[in-house]
Parts: C-alpha cells; structure tokens; sequence
C-alpha cells in the first residue's frame, strides 16, 4: 500500500509541474495588467508603469518563469501583486472556508444523493422512482447562481432562518458556522445530488439483480437488510468513482457559490485573482487545487481496495 | 476654489464659515429634529475588497471608501470640492507663489496616541514622492522641510498654480502618517492615521472593520460636516466594510438588516425600495461623466472631420437613458456643475444629434467605410454605452465592431495606439478635482494617444497662472477646443443609487459613503 502510494505521488509531480507550466502560459497569453486594479479610469501611462516597476511586472518573461519555478522548488508560492502578503499565506487563510463549504456540500450530497438513487433502485419504475429521477434532472440542470439567489430571498429574506452571506469561523462559534454555511453547501450539493442519485440508482439496480442479492433475499433476510448490508458495498466501486469527481467538481463550484454567498474562500480568491490579474495567486492557486485534486483521486484509489478487498492496488 | 496668490489667505475659520454656508446636513437638532446619538455598529456593502488600505498606494474608489474613514490630509475638499484645510490650520503663500508655509493644527493625535508634529507631515510627504501612486503630482517640488515644531515649508521648483489641488487630492490621498511608519517596508506599514476612525481588523476578501478614534479631535474651525473636511464628528461606535460583490445579495443583506448601507445599487432595485420606509434611496448625482474617447493614432480617428461627425451624430440623451436609466443627466460642462470653473464654453456643440450635419462631416473626412474597434469593459453601463453608439453610428454608416473585456484588459489597451478606435467608461474623480486634474489626462496625449499641442499650451499656462480669472478662461479655451476639435464626446453626467437603512440618520450621499456626522436611531 505504501509503495502504491509513493509511486502515485512520484506520478502525481509531473502533472503538478505540467499544471503550472499551463497556467504560467495561459496567463501571459491573456491581455490586461494587475497595475490597473492600483488605477483609476483616468490614470496616467506614467503611473501604470510605476505601479508596474514596483510590483515587478516589467522584468522579461522568462526571467519571471525562472523565478516562478526556483520559488515552487523551495516549496514557496510567491507574493501576491495585490493582497500585500504570500500566496500561500492567501490561500490558508480562505482555505477552511472552502474546505468546510466542500466537505459539508459532499456530505449534503452524498447522504442526500445515496438515499434517493436507494430510494429509486428499491421502488423501481414506481411513482417515487421517476419522481426522484426527475428531480435529480432538476438539480443537475438549475444553474448554482441562480439557485443560490433564490434561497437567499427565500430563506434568509422572507424567512429570516439563514444570513443572506458571510462566513463565521467553526472556531468562534459551531452554531454561527452552520448558519453560514448551510444555504451555500446546500446550493453547491444541489446539482451533485442528482448526479450521484442518478450513479447510485444504476449501480444498485444492477446489482439488486445479482444472484446473491436473490440468495439473500431467499433465504429471509429483510430487504433492508439485503439492500444494506448486501447491495450498497457492492454498488460502492462506481459510487466512489462519482465521489472523486463529484469532489473536484464541488472544488469548482465554489467559485460561484464563495461569489453569491460572500464567502471569503479560495474560489473568491481565484475570482479576484483572475479579474486583477494577480498572476502569482492565479498560479499558486492553481497548483494547489489540482494538488487536491490528485490527493482526492488518491484518496479514492485507496478506498476501493477498502471498499472491495478483491480490488489490489499493488 | 479661492484664487490662492494673496498671503496668508487662508484661514481655517474663513474657511470653514464659508463652507458652512452651503447648506449641508446638519448634525445637531434644529427644532423637532433628532438629536445625534452614540454607538452601533454599522455594516457596508461595497462592491470589491480595497487594492490596499495604504491610501498613498492606491486610486481604486473603494480603498477611498475605507481609507478616507482612517487617514486625513493637510487640505482636503469641501462638499463642492473646494480646497479647505483640514490637518492644516492654514497656509500662506509666498508673493512669488513659489514657497508655501504651513501651520498645522496643534494637539492632533495619531490612532497610536503619537500627536502630529512637521515632522510627520514632512516624513509622509517624501514618502509619497518617493513611492506614492501619483509621486508624479509632487514632482515641481524641490523641497519639503519642517520649519517649526508645527510648521511646514514646501518650496516648488516653479510656480504651480494647482499644487494646493493636488496636496487635497482624494485620488490618491497625500495622507499623513505617523514618521516612523513612513519609513517601513510599505509591507510592513500598520494602518495609522489621524482620521475619526481607527483600523481595526483586515479579513481578506471579506471584510475590513474600523471603529470610533475615541481621541479624535474634530476640527475645531468648522461647525459642520463638509466633504472630506469640515468637522468630522463620529457617532457611531464602529463599522464593517463588507466586500459583496454580487449585487443580488448586497440587496438582500440590506433587506434582511445585516447591511445598513449599499453602496450601489441599480435602478430597478432602487425604484422598487423607494416606497419602503425601512429604507432611504439616494441618489448620488453626478457621479463620474461618461465619456468616449477615440484614438487620434489611428485612423480615421486622426481625422479631425470624422471626429467631428460622431460628434454631431450622437443623441446623449438615448444612450444615457439606455445606461443609467434614471440616474443621469445632460450636462455638457466637462466639469461638475457645483465647480467654480464650471462653464458651457463649447457646449452648443453637445448633444446636436444631428444626422444631416453628421453625414457631411463624414462625407469629408478620410473613413472609407472600414469596421472600427469600439473596446469597452464588461460592466453593465459601459458596454450598454458601447452598444447604443454603435448603433447611432451604424445609422450614418460608420460600421463598429465592439469588444467588451474586463478592465484590466481593456486599460492596458486603451493606453496603447493600436487595437482600437473607440473607448468608452466614466471620469469620476477627475472632473471632480478641477481642471488641472482633468486637463492633465488629456495633456502629452494621454488619453487621445497623440500629442495635442494646443491641449499641453493650455495645460502649462494653467498650472503657471495664478489669477483665478484667468484660470478660469484657460479651462474655458480648453473646453471650447475639446468641443471644436470633438477631442472626445462628453456624453453626460450619470449617477449611482446608495440605499441606506431608515435607521441611519442624517446620512447625505457623497463620493464616499461617509459616516461621520451620522448615527444609528436604535
């Protein structure tokens, strides 16, 4: 397992350098100038250049490619041209909220999508079965913003249950946590939900139709029991498969949902980062987030040995 | 503004009599009207975190929203953007008009306790010519010097007739900072200054907080609220600048109470709160002027008849309707009405909209019916803006194509002589600041992109004469030569609606959401 492990990682590191080769080309392709964020409409060419000579972006390119890569090699993301601090130090500062956003919005959407995909298997081409498929079409297919602006005016408008955005750390008070974070995590689990009911539902059908399914079922186990204890672990492989990539995928969306909501995350900073064209922060986040991307693939790797000992990493 | 040649003019007293005789709101009661009280926490949403909350670093209108809470300078701007001393207690200008003495205000203090002596004003003041955004402004000085405990001296290299309008510049304010922080690393600087409110946390990208500055001393030679001057007096015990960027929400935070304050909002949502009586809705008019610039490198934006023709073609009135629904205003001074350099100069050439005459223009100038670029930024205005000219312009056969990008893109290009022929967005500040301001954009061909010598004459004569008069005929000869030679299309004055909640009293919109001499009826 260890030298599964290790060997993931040693693979992992040439995507990371491909990443951020990427995104340092990218970047430079796009026109526009972080000096103009320091700048009023009316500003002088003389003070883009000050501005520009002071935070550096008058070097030549490949000298600021050197120094990109040297940084990354000695573990350092850069400083920002904007924020006045590291980019590293940038992103652990938002990091908690938009790994809390993603962890609660992937348990909203894995209980919630688990449940209605068993749901749908169980009572299969029942009213319940298409009414939460269709619903499931429904989630996959609202756009996040919009969604988000309507449980606002819902919820925190009219109803008064929720802030309408802002973020309280978990640290000052579990209760002012969850109020800012349950609208948002919801919003973001909405359009998953749908698409692991949709995977849960077929992998489960497809083994509720197995023969140790029938066995179970023959010899009196409860069908709760069967479908539980029997069915699920078994329809886990492509469950966790979706898991992966529902994870990357909440990771994006963040950005829209850290936008509606006032979140101050890792997604705001990329918006911010990307429309000021602080290019340290657009690459240093970009590495990172394709650094959790891999570790999430890992993760998932491992739990399908975990999930099914027949599965050997090795 | 005062015409500033006579010695020892300025007297704070004189001044701030003066600009208590504007009619602003006032903070104490008159018969029946509230009386101020203390305390509360008010929350506002602005639209974007700050760049930096260095006010020397940074021109970007929300750091101005915070930074002018925190940071004071030696003069600053009264509500009609008048030049009136506020740390300073006066100036007097030598004959020459070449060295100016201040005398500052005795028993300042500093949000550290340190009170402001000229050492701190000097210390602040070379900090600005050494790394300030707009160094360039001090540029004709040749020496700053503290000449007494609370004296400063500062001699120009040559008479510069906007030097007080530069030193009272919200742009990027020449604030004063305590000496030893101005020498920091600008990484390094703590956010200290001697405003009515004091730093308090920084939480990237979601909120900055002040509070009351309890030593704060309000000037004691105005009796009102004027500006960024006049006697600023803090009620409110502490306020939370939330970043919000998604109008959407900002008006939601208002409706659910968690904002008091909305910086901006659009006309529909400002209409439909009007009859609301938890809420006031402001209107902050004019705002910036909505200008469109053409690239004199280019062709046939060089042509001076082609120019002419756009000009002669355009109805203001459709597209700042189409805009700024409700919000604008024709107005062809390329100043703000309240500035007494305002003129109409020029101005029988705004807004003519007409086609016939245009036509003609065109017919004799060197457009052969190629596509132009018309760049643009993708805010909502701006691009309704681009889209409405295009298609007045199509109407006399000018053919555009529009390009909409974010302003960062789109200020980099528009600063380049190619890629474009059209450019499009808002004067806010510099209209505001006075002619010197605004003529400088358009002197060494800034913003034309080619040099207009008649323009930089202007401009250098300005900044040497003294006579108020006279500067006054200067800015009107640069007005009427902008209008003549269609150097660009002043398209109007627009504006912004502010919400604020019924319970903010005496809140009067202002180019900041200023909360001093306001306060929170609990």
């Amino acid at each position: 397992m260890l030298r599964f492990i290790a060997r993931r990682l040693l693979i992992s590191l040439p995507v990371l350098g491909l990443v951020s080769l990427m995104s340092f080309a990218v970047i430079w392709l796009v026109p526009g100038d972080p000096a103009a964020m320091f700048l009023d409409p009316g500003a002088t060419p003389q003070q883009l250049a000050q501005v520009r000579h002071r935070l550096g972006l008058d070097e030549p390119f490949y000298l600021q490619v050197i120094a990109w890569y040297e940084r990354i090699l000695h573990g350092d993301l850069g400083q920002s041209i904007l924020l006045n601090r590291s980019v590293t130090a940038a992103i652990v500062e938002r990091l908690p909220v938009t790994l809390s956003l993603t962890a609660l919005a992937l348990v909203f959407a894995t209980l919630l999508g688990i449940a209605a995909g068993l749901l749908a298997a169980m009572r299969h081409r029942s009213w319940a079965d298409q009414s939460t498929m269709v619903l499931a079409l429904l989630g996959l297919s609202v756009p996040e913003f919009w969604l988000g602006l309507m449980l606002i005016f819902g919820f925190a408008v009219d109803l008064r249950w929720f802030p309408a955005g802002g973020y309280v750390p978990l640290a000052e008070s579990f209760s002012g946590w969850w109020h800012s974070m349950a609208m948002p995590a919801f919003t973001l689990a909405a359009v998953q939900v749908g698409f692991i009911a949709r995977m849960t539902r077929s992998a489960m059908l497809e083994v509720l139709h197995q023969d140790f399914i029938r066995t179970a079922d023959s010899k009196g186990l409860p069908w709760s029991i069967v479908v539980t204890r029997h069915g699920l672990p078994n329809a886990l492989v492509p469950i966790l498969t979706v898991l992966g990539i529902v994870t990357g995928s909440l990771l994006g969306g963040a950005v829209v949902i850290e936008q509606v909501f006032s979140l101050p995350g890792v997604g705001r900073l990329v918006i911010g980062a990307v429309l000021s064209r602080d290019f340290p922060v657009i690459q240093g986040t970009l590495l990172f987030v394709a650094a959790i991307y891999l570790l999430v693939n890992l993760v998932v790797d491992i739990l399908y040995a975990v999930a099914d000992p027949r599965v050997r990493l090795e | 503004m005062v015409d500033w040649t006579r010695r020892g003019l300025l007297t704070a007293g004189t001044a701030g009599l003066t600009a208590s005789l504007v009619g602003l709101p006032c903070a104490a009661s008159a018969q029946g009207t509230p009386q101020p009280k203390r305390g509360g926490t008010v929350t506002v949403a602005l639209t974007q975190a700050p760049p930096s909350l260095d006010a020397q670093l940074t021109s970007a209108q929300v750091a101005r929203d915070i930074n002018l809470h925190m940071y004071e300078t030696l003069y600053a701007r009264d509500e009609h953007a008048g030049v009136v001393p506020d740390l300073a207690q006066g100036v007097d200008i030598s004959k020459d008009g070449v060295t100016y003495v201040f005398a500052l205000r005795a028993g300042v203090k500093f949000h550290n306790g340190k009170t402001m002596d000229s050492g701190d004003a000097v210390a602040s003041l070379e900090r600005y010519q050494k790394i300030g955004l707009a160094k360039v402004l001090l540029s004709g000085v040749d020496k700053i010097e503290a000449s007494g405990p609370l004296e400063v001296t500062v001699r120009m290299k040559k008479v510069q007739s906007n030097f007080l309008d530069t030193l009272s510049s919200p742009g990027t304010p020449l604030a004063i900072y305590p000496a030893e922080e101005t020498r920091k690393d600008p990484k390094d600087f703590k956010f200290i200054g001697t405003g009515p409110m004091k730093f308090v946390e920084y939480a990237p990208d979601s909120h900055a907080t002040l509070e009351r500055f309890a030593d704060y001393t309000p000037n004691p030679n105005y009796t009102k609220r004027d500006g960024f001057a006049g006697r600023k007096e803090m009620f409110i015990e502490r306020a939370v600048f939330r970043f919000m960027p998604e109008s959407g929400a900002r008006n939601a935070a208002m409706q659910t109470g968690e904002a008091l304050i909305n910086e901006t909002t659009d006309g529909p949502t400002a209409k439909k709160l009007q009859g609301d009586s938890r809420f006031q809705v402001l209107k902050l008019l004019p705002f910036a002027i909505q200008i469109a610039k053409f690239n004199h490198a280019q062709a046939p934006c060089n042509d001076v008849n082609f120019r002419r023709a756009v000009a002669a073609c355009l109805n203001m009135e459709e597209t700042l309707a189409i805009a700024y629904p409700d919000i604008y205003k024709l107005d062809g001074g390329l100043l703000y009405g309240y500035s007494p350099y305002y003129t109409k100069a020029g101005t029988e050439l705004y807004n003519i909209n007409d086609p016939a005459k245009a036509k003609e223009w065109l017919a004799n100038s060197s457009y052969k019916g190629e596509t132009l670029t018309f760049i643009t930024d993708n805010t909502r205005p701006d691009t309704d803006t681009a889209t409405d000219i295009k298609e007045q312009l199509g109407q006399i056969g000018i053919k555009i194509d529009v390009k909409v990008s974010d302003w960062p893109t789109v200020s980099t290009l528009g600063f380049t002589p190619n890629g474009w022929h059209f450019w499009t967005h808002g004067l806010g500040i510099e209209p505001y600041e006075g002619p010197a301001k605004l003529m400088s954009i358009w002197s060494n061909g800034i913003s034309q992109i080619k040099d207009d010598p008649v323009i930089d004459k202007l401009y250098a004569d300005l900044l040497a004469e003294l006579d108020m008069d006279k500067r006054k005929a200067i800015f009107a000869q640069f007005q009427t030569h902008m209008y003549e030679n269609a150097v660009a299309v002043s398209l109007g004055n627009f504006g912004m609606f502010q919400v604020v909640s019924s319970r903010i009293k005496n809140f009067a919109p202002y180019r900041i959401p200023r909360l001093w001499g306001t306060w929170l009826d609990t």
